[in-house]
């Protein structure tokens, strides 16, 4: 009795569970299945892999400067993700580490600027940007995501669960803050690293609006700019689209499964408050 | 005690050196994507001891590879032939990018450095364009450019005060495109569909639904299809003197009527977006469209439907004064802007291309970029007959059509006024409010979009 | 000497923060006051002149600003409830140490949050568009006789925007639960268990308690989030039909940046988002100062 009970149980947390991944996975199959199909094929619904894929390429580098966006948007990418995570986690470590009242009253400071919409402060920097020469520039573009309030959060949670009597024994064995941070922190939180990377990487990966702001020059152009681009052609190659799509999402997507089992592992420390 | 200070040195060190890291790379690029600026500041100095010299380059912002990037890159071929040593750099932007650029540019008083010499715009919103940035655009009355070449409805669309302000590139002259086979099914030919009112042409397209299932036509939203209806009567929502009016308007009135049993109808299906605006039209699954002539362009890219195609006028708005057969909807305009480097350059790059240059429009003639320049129409290869349109001479009947278009005053808050009735649109057809009210309501956002 | 080695960590301390600090002041501190400076002023970008409370008074006659007002409200008060409904769902049933597949499930429902919101638009455009897939499906199955069009009309578009947030932001919201729950002491159900809690008092009594910090954090990021959409209905259906799904981050983008601009309108509407957000600033302060 008990026995079938369980297994029922166990079969609708399935059929849930599968669902919802199925809720989840399929328009991104389907975006695979649309890069190898033809443009006639992908609007008549078919549901099968295609054999143009290689024609859907070569017609989208043909057309567009794929590779110049793919290594715009993996220059800008990598480069905001490790300065990033080397001044946030310094800083959350910071915030931890040394706490006392008015860094924490200015912590709780620093959390109204998630309140601050976007398009309230774009025209502003984008005139001090103008001023300053940062337009078209890596720089540019990961100045204002370097330093966010939520991956110091991050860092600054997980250093709670970072036992503080190391410290002070490292004190005593003269070693300086910095090394402590660099020799004790970093090597016992790569999880959070990974998962402090990986938000990283995928916003700024995924990042349209600013890009589309700052950067004027062609030459610059992100994929996510490019896609937007795409779709306001006179001609409108459906398999070239969702190849492009396709090329777009690959990245963050191999970046999430070769970080993912430390991912979650990282995101535990910051939950646990 | 010393030491802890050399710690927190080290550390401020290693922070500032990891920024100066990014900056190093930031900068690097900075070169290499801003070189434009840097040739300019060179040659800027160059050319006050050199004046006739002067840069060689053209900087140009335009939208569509297949159009009128095309377009300006056959151009430039065309040019470089007797001027070697010119340079054309294309930058490719949408539309909406290019509106933002401007108005981000100019607030932060950059657009030396941002703007480039020639910029594109849809005939819809130059007169927008010059009015929010005056300072931008440059008055090309007596720049050498011989407007009374290009066809007059066009040229008005870039007169802001009596002042020229943009070189007319390809027409806007609505067409009425439709699959032969599918009106075929119905019992229909492509005259039936010729020089008839819009309710005779709900009532055959109700025939075409109800035997082949197919919407005739379809629209992105009811932007275009509105301007197409209203502009074929000469209507407009602003009077001669620049005031609103939308609440009274008979004819604004009738072309929602219109639109609105259309499209209750089913007759005319409304698309989101560019992509399936043209998706459907190319896969078939409406039996025509009806836009600009631009949009041959697109309907043209799916080859396999070679022949089953022909084009006419469009319908004629019944019920109301001036209605025609015609119209026009998008087509779009060149301007110069103040950051030109060099304007006797620009000005006779345009005057041995755009606005003289047959050879020009006869190559891009197979973009379906129907020239406005008068002197281009009368090309041999205007009189071409195309197969895609069983074999038709559709060049020639849309030079015909460009020359009736009825002349609709411009302002530059139509883009705001046509949202305006676009939305009372909506409102009406799924919300099942009053038209009559729903366009006062309209009137009076405008209006208030005006006073700032 | 303790109290300088005291003052000496602490000097560290500040060292350690300062990068980070001082680029978030200039990043977004300092453009919000110019922003706050613009509210007040009216003109053309550029040159623009002090005009006192018009752009706040301007507010309360704005129709379409009202109407966008109430679209978010709707977007938020739907979207956030039910993420957060899934989302725990989802990491609970996922939690079960004999599941097996359990990381391909995770996998599954994570991934669309490395979508792009661009990417996004375009997938559910073409899913969604009157002869797009759905409607093959519905067509195909006898639901439908003829494709709705599911983005042209102001209900569905509506229904489609939620939708894409939800499907984006669900697994990305569950990881933090999944995280959340693999710190509670597995002990504290087997006691549970001994006393005879069924699965559904376990989870009701045991789990969401445990889960509640997890959940005040969400919400609030959730909810920030959700008030400031832009992305997606710019993407997926630009604001239309008619401005049936145009919400307020997207009618200032419009404001400040198409047709005629007017910024200080623009800066003026953003002031009324960061007072009406400034609420939920609170809540968060709260939260981030909490320690035990």
């Amino acid at each position: 009795m008990n026995k079938t009970k369980y297994w029922v149980g166990r079969g609708i947390k399935n059929v849930i569970l599968t669902i919802f991944s199925l809720f989840c996975v399929f328009p991104l199959f389907w975006v695979l299945i649309a890069a190898t199909n033809t443009s006639v094929d992908i609007v008549s619904g078919v549901l099968l892999p295609g054999k143009n894929m290689v024609e859907n390429f070569r017609t989208l580098a043909e057309h567009y400067d794929v590779f110049g966006a793919s290594w715009n948007t993996v220059k800008y990418s990598v480069v905001c993700t490790i300065a990033s995570i080397i001044v946030c986690s310094i800083a959350g470590y910071g915030f931890e580490i040394y706490h006392d009242k008015v860094k924490d009253r200015l912590f709780g400071l620093l959390m109204l600027t998630m309140m601050i919409p976007f398009v309230a402060t774009m025209l502003p920097l984008y005139q001090s940007y103008a001023k300053l020469g940062l337009l078209n520039t890596t720089l540019g573009f990961i100045l204002p995501s370097v330093s966010t309030v939520f991956l110091i959060m991050l860092f600054r949670q997980n250093s709670r669960t970072f036992p503080k009597d190391i410290i002070e024994a490292a004190r005593i064995d003269g070693e300086s803050e910095l090394g402590i941070f660099f020799k004790m922190y970093v090597p016992t939180m790569k999880a959070t690293y990974a998962a402090g990377a990986t938000i990283t990487f995928m916003n700024a990966w995924n990042n349209y609006m600013w890009a589309r702001l700052i950067m004027s020059d062609n030459r610059a152009q992100t994929l996510p700019m490019m896609i937007s681009n795409m779709i306001t052609g006179h001609y409108i190659d459906y398999g070239m689209l969702m190849m492009a799509v396709l090329i777009s999402t690959l990245p963050t997507l191999v970046v999430f499964f070769a970080l993912q089992k430390s991912f979650v592992q990282g995101m535990t420390g910051a939950v646990k408050g | 005690m010393k030491k802890k200070w050399i710690v927190l040195l080290l550390t401020m060190a290693m922070v500032l050196g990891a920024l100066a890291g990014c900056t190093g790379g930031g900068s690097s690029d900075g070169e290499k994507n801003g070189d434009g600026a840097k040739v300019e500041n060179d040659t800027g100095s160059e050319s006050v001891n050199n004046a006739s010299t002067g840069v060689q380059k053209m900087t140009v912002w335009c939208w569509d590879p297949t159009f009128n990037i095309n377009a300006m890159n056959v151009a430039a071929e065309i040019y470089k032939k007797d001027h070697p040593e010119f340079e054309l750099e294309v930058t490719e932007i949408s539309a909406g990018d290019i509106v933002q650029k401007l108005a981000t540019s100019t607030s932060a008083g950059n657009t030396a450095d941002v703007l480039p010499d020639v910029i594109l715009f849809d005939d819809s919103l130059v007169a927008q364009e010059v009015v929010s940035y005056p300072e931008v655009f440059m008055d090309l009355t007596d720049a050498g450019i011989d407007f009374s070449e290009f066809s007059e409805g066009k040229v008005a669309c870039s007169v802001v005060d009596g002042k020229n302000y943009g070189i007319p590139f390809d027409s806007g002259a609505a067409i009425a495109a439709y699959r032969t086979d599918v009106l075929k099914d119905a019992g229909y030919t492509i005259d039936d569909f010729t020089d008839i009112t819009w309710s005779e042409w709900i009532e055959k397209a109700k025939v075409v639904k109800e035997k082949t299932g197919k919407a005739l036509i379809n629209g992105q939203s009811s932007y275009n299809q509105v301007t197409v209806m209203l502009k074929s009567c000469g209507g407009s929502y602003f009077d001669e003197d620049g005031n609103i009016d939308i609440a009274g308007n008979k004819k604004i009135k009738r072309v929602c009527e219109l639109y609105l049993e259309m499209l209750e109808a089913g007759v005319y299906q409304e698309e989101v977006g560019w992509d399936t605006y043209i998706g459907n039209i190319n896969n078939g699954n409406v039996a025509g469209a009806m836009n600009g002539c631009w949009i041959m362009s697109s309907i043209q890219a799916a080859s396999d439907q070679s022949g089953l195609w022909a084009i006419t006028n469009v319908p004629s708005v019944d019920g109301v004064d001036d209605a025609t057969n015609y119209s026009s909807q998008g087509g779009s305009t060149w301007t110069i802007t103040n950051e030109c480097k060099n304007v006797d350059l620009v000005i006779d790059f345009f005057n041995s291309t755009f606005a003289g240059s047959k050879e020009l429009y006869d190559t891009i003639l197979s973009t379906c970029a129907i020239s406005t320049w008068i002197p281009a129409g009368e090309s041999e290869a205007y009189t071409e007959e195309v197969e895609f349109y069983g074999n038709q001479s559709v060049y020639a009947t849309i030079v015909d059509y460009t020359a009736k278009i009825p002349v609709s005053v411009i302002n530059a808050y139509d883009a705001s006024a046509r949202q305006a009735v676009c939305t009372a649109i909506t409102n009406v057809a799924f919300s099942g409010a009053d038209l009559d009210e729903e366009l006062v309501a309209a009137e009076e956002t405008v209006s208030f979009e005006m006073e700032q | 000497m303790k109290l300088t080695m005291r003052k000496k960590e602490n000097l560290v301390g500040w060292a350690f923060l300062a990068p980070a600090v001082v680029l978030i002041v200039i990043m977004n501190f300092v453009p919000i006051i110019q922003a706050m400076i613009m509210s007040f002023q009216s003109g053309r970008t550029g040159n623009m002149t002090f005009t006192g409370l018009t752009n706040f008074t301007r507010i309360i006659r704005d129709s379409r600003c009202i109407d966008a007002l109430k679209i978010t409200l709707e977007y938020v008060v739907v979207t956030v409830p039910l993420i957060l409904a899934l989302a725990v769902i989802m990491a609970v049933l996922l939690n079960d140490p004999k599941l097996k597949l359990k990381g391909i499930y995770r996998t599954c429902i994570f991934v669309p949050a490395a979508v792009s919101m661009v990417a996004s638009a375009v997938i559910f455009r073409s899913l969604f568009a009157a002869d797009g897939f759905v409607n093959s499906v519905l067509m195909n199955l006898g639901i439908l006789e003829n494709g709705y069009n599911f983005l042209g009309h102001p209900s569905s578009a509506r229904i489609i925007l939620m939708m894409v947030r939800v499907w984006k932001m669900l697994g990305y919201q569950m990881i933090f639960y999944l995280a959340a729950l693999q710190s509670i002491d597995s002990t504290i159900y087997e006691a549970a268990k001994i006393d005879g809690a069924t699965g559904l008092q376990q989870f009701f009594q045991i789990t969401l308690p445990m889960l509640k910090p997890t959940m005040v954090f969400t919400i609030v990021m959730s909810v920030n989030a959700a008030i400031q959409v832009y992305d997606e209905s710019v993407n997926l259906t630009n604001g239309g039909p008619g401005n049936a799904t145009m919400p307020i981050a997207h009618y200032i983008y419009g404001l400040a940046f198409n047709g005629v601009p007017n910024f200080g309108y623009a800066c003026a509407l953003s002031m009324v988002i960061l007072i009406v957000v400034g609420a939920m600033a609170m809540i968060q302060m709260k939260v981030g100062d909490r320690r035990e």
